[in-house]
């Protein structure tokens, strides 16, 4: 299997995560004004991801030391 | 990504952060227990409780108007709130004058059955925090100098992403470099949490600044559109007797069928004319709710004037609030608020260690190329 290094690949590379945490933030945001109750439990899915995602790292660091 | 390029955009980060630390720290500490504002009130005892009644008939507001002004003999209303997640709740607000200062309001809740006093609204030690988070008791300057911080930080957060490109294009995401230097473990750190919370981060930021210039949008509404909608009915003088706020109400509600009441200002005060009651109009979902619609209506008589949708800016305004304050989602939304609220301290506290640490790090070899250039005492 032959791995991309372009350019183009690096940045998705390095921005894919940040960039779908960024929709699910503004969708969870935008649903809970806009979906009622539907979109309340949507918006702490999604708005909560980012904490999660920290959350993640710091247990998992924690589990290493 | 030219180095020149990284080492501009790095100026940038590192001075609209540096600028705006201070502030953006206690508007991050304060914004904290106010998530919670009215938890809080109600844990302290600040937060008017309704009676609990049988019946579900409802005082009427000439009712509830009546006992707010019988609760503060010699002073005037200026406006009658009914809150769509207080039900059980009326407030009024009484003042000096019809166009009495803010500051020197009084804000008292009603029962909504009852039209029973309950105890005043906004006062404990929440309200100094509300105003420090606002406007660190310094009126409109204050909120437009805190406008301009969160513009900052926006800015801040704009160059922050740009600058991640380079700091973070060798490693995974979410890489924290456990085996290197403090300094580093901090930058990945910051990088990360920083990463992961710019879209909240930017929204609240944003919604902030927009909320500081809520002052200057309902003055640029009064001299344009309300001007134009009391224009029509110039020179009339302010209303001998006032119309039955009951009849106002009922009126208001058939100008905005489908609608329900979110408040009512008086003649006189800053939302109105002279000659006119205001009624503001809500819809009943979360987005609706926020989407005021102003019905004018004879401050004598009672008859609708007139009545017209709030312009772009006032509806950008009012839907920018909830995306700023969290407060449309329920508890859950408001713990996660709270936690994006604590990252973010974390990424402003992280970047002021980051920057002190760099500094540190370059006075001594400063101190050694000075050291080489000095001339050796012979």
């Amino acid at each position: 299997m032959h791995g991309s290094s372009g350019p183009s690949h690096l940045r998705i590379r390095v921005f894919a995560a940040p960039i779908l945490l960024a929709a699910a933030t503004i969708t969870g945001l935008l649903a809970a004004l806009l979906w009622g109750t539907v979109g309340q439990y949507v918006a702490w899915v999604t708005v909560g991801a980012p904490v999660l995602v920290v959350l993640g790292v710091w247990l998992r660091r924690s589990k290493k030391a | 990504m030219k180095a020149r390029t990284v080492r501009l955009w790095s100026v940038v980060h590192t001075w609209t952060s540096l600028i705006s630390t201070l502030f953006l720290l206690l508007l991050c500490l304060t914004g904290l227990p106010l998530i919670f504002h009215h938890e809080i009130d109600e844990l302290l005892g600040y937060a008017p409780q309704p009676e609990a009644h049988a019946s579900a008939a409802r005082a009427t507001p000439q009712v509830v108007a009546d006992a707010a002004l019988a609760a503060d003999p010699g002073r005037v209303l200026q406006y009658v709130s009914w809150d769509k997640d207080e039900p059980g709740i009326v407030i009024a607000f009484t003042n000096n004058a019809p166009d009495g200062a803010p500051d020197n309001a009084t804000l008292r809740a009603f029962d909504a059955v009852s039209a029973k006093l309950l105890g005043p609204v906004g006062v404990g030690p929440m309200l100094i925090v509300l105003k420090l988070h606002t406007d660190m008791f310094a009126g409109q300057a204050g909120k437009l100098f805190l406008g301009g911080m969160g513009l900052l930080f926006a800015v801040a957060i704009v160059s922050g992403v740009v600058l991640y490109w380079p700091f973070t294009r060798r490693l995974r995401f979410a890489t924290i470099r456990d085996h290197a230097s403090r300094r580093v473990r901090w930058l990945d750190w910051h990088n990360l949490i920083g990463v992961v919370t710019v879209a909240w981060a930017l929204v609240v930021g944003l919604t902030g600044v927009v909320n500081t210039w809520a002052e200057l949008m309902l003055n640029q509404w009064k001299a344009t559109e309300l001007a134009s909608m009391v224009a029509p009915y110039a020179g009339k003088p302010p209303p001998l007797h006032l119309a039955s706020l009951d009849d106002v109400v009922a009126r208001a509600r058939q100008a905005a069928p489908g609608m329900e009441i979110a408040f009512i200002a008086f003649p006189g005060t800053p939302f109105t004319s002279s000659h006119h009651f205001a009624a503001f109009m809500r819809g009943d979902t979360a987005l609706t709710a926020r989407l005021l619609k102003p019905v004018l209506l004879d401050g004598e008589t009672g008859e609708v004037a007139d009545s017209r949708a709030l312009p772009l800016y006032l509806q950008a305004l009012f839907i920018s609030q909830p995306l700023h304050f969290g407060d449309y989602g329920g508890m859950p939304l408001k713990v996660i608020w709270a936690a994006l609220d604590m990252l973010t301290i974390v990424v402003i506290g992280s970047g002021l260690y980051l920057w002190l640490a760099r500094r540190r790090k370059r006075a001594p070899a400063r101190t050694d190329a000075f050291a080489k250039r000095a001339p050796v005492p012979s």
